[in-house]
């Protein structure tokens, strides 16, 4: 099977770095699927999880948090701040973010807060459901 | 008169003693933190370089605008001063400090809107003691700073530039040039510098859905990439100069040890030589 090379990077580090078959990521028009000897192609990722094919029948499951994927001639990079491999995701702390922003939500504080308690909620479900427990 | 000198200068010798312990494990310690935060921000060359390549890539198409490339009117500039959270690292603090309080002159002289965002304890000590209008305050994060402060941050820039409340962010913090050298720098944030290449790349490139939106949806990662970055970099050049102020104060130290060191045995010497004539005095007496 036509492989690509897939780079994931965060600030911290090279996160993923190897030959893919297939990458499923949520861009805000939905799902995307990228294989071998895709267009040029650059989107926005959301928080969601990203899944990854090394064979093409199993995929990897990461949970990201914003960024952008871009595919090149051979080369796919996911630039994002975070990311965590579905069985490295800290569920109690997870949790507990969960449960911090709904909180907040529910305290009806003024409009910035009640969004950045939203993205902290979306972020926190996000890395639940990847890793399995919701 | 001899023995009281002795004892003051025994004393003060192990004061200087002790200090010099202080200084030598701060710079151990200084000098360990000095290599990871060199490791951190190394490590985060790969992803702002990515994301720089991108962005350039969309402002080469000339057709393409975005609010956070649009240069306005200079009213109201936004600084965001990166110091640290502690002192005894040199002139490293002052230096950054020194330079925000000029350029923000600088403007306040025409009468221009200040606003300030202050990251580490230093600055936001600094900013309060001044009196400017602090927006953002992150005091002790320096060491440990996260993506997720980092986002916070950013999240607070592009709320407040949206909104017009600022048409310029800079952001001033100290770069580092090598161990020995650290500088102050300013640089501007948004709006985002003309980045484009001039090369007309590929317009095959494919932007789901418009160049504009990928673009605006990559500023807060842009943001956050690079104030992660410019905190670590002034992290590190934190401990370097802590580093170097701490090598020369034990330098200083030892110097000190040394020239108590001699005073010492010369007033030993001293009362040695004194006891050997008043007991040789003595006995010439007794003879008489």
């Amino acid at each position: 099977m036509n492989t690509f090379k897939l780079k994931i990077i965060t600030p911290e580090k090279i996160f993923y770095e190897g030959e893919a078959v297939q990458l499923i990521a949520k861009t805000a028009a939905g799902n995307i699927g990228i294989l071998a000897g895709h267009t040029p192609y650059v989107a926005n990722v959301v928080p969601s999880p990203l899944k990854i094919s090394e064979n093409g029948t199993d995929f990897r499951v990461a949970a990201v948090s914003s960024g952008v994927v871009k595919a090149e001639k051979d080369l796919v990079t996911v630039v994002t701040t975070a990311v965590e491999w579905a069985e490295d995701i800290d569920i109690a702390r997870a949790e507990r973010s969960r449960e911090r922003a709904e909180r907040e939500l529910n305290a009806r504080a003024s409009d910035k807060e009640f969004r950045h308690a939203e993205q902290r909620l979306k972020r926190a479900l996000n890395r639940l459901s990847v890793s399995g427990k919701k | 008169m001899a023995t009281a000198n002795m004892k003051d200068v025994k004393r003060r010798i192990k004061s200087v003693e002790s200090t010099m312990q202080i200084t030598k494990a701060m710079q151990l310690v200084a000098s360990s933190k000095l290599r990871r935060a060199k490791e951190r921000a190394l490590a985060a060359q790969p992803f702002f370089a990515a994301l720089y390549d991108t962005m350039s890539d969309i402002s080469n198409d000339p057709a393409f605008k975005s609010i956070y490339t649009k240069k306005k009117m200079l009213k109201s500039t936004l600084f965001v001063i990166i110091a640290g959270d502690r002192g005894l690292a040199g002139g490293f603090n002052n230096n950054v400090l020194k330079l925000a309080a000029q350029k923000i002159n600088e403007l306040t002289e025409k009468n221009e809107k200040v606003s300030v965002i202050a990251v580490g304890r230093k600055a936001v000590e600094f900013c309060e003691k001044r009196g400017y209008d602090i927006v953002g305050e992150f005091p002790q994060v320096a060491e440990s700073l996260s993506i997720v402060d980092a986002e916070d941050i950013a999240d607070e820039i592009i709320e407040k530039f949206r909104c017009g409340y600022f048409d310029q962010v800079d952001m001033i913090y100290t770069t580092f040039v090598s161990a020995l050298s650290q500088e102050p720098v300013a640089v501007s944030v948004l709006p985002v510098e003309d980045i484009s290449t001039g090369v007309k790349s590929s317009s095959l490139v494919e932007y789901d859905p418009s160049p504009e939106e990928v673009f605006d949806g990559l500023i807060p990662q842009y943001l956050t990439g690079l104030i992660y970055a410019a905190v670590v970099d002034s992290f590190a050049s934190e401990q370097a100069a802590r580093r170097t102020a701490m090598e020369s104060a034990s330098d200083n130290a030892e110097e000190m040890i040394n020239n108590l060191t001699l005073l010492y045995n010369r007033a030993r010497q001293a009362m040695i030589t004194q006891e050997l004539t008043e007991i040789s005095s003595a006995t010439l007496n007794d003879n008489d």
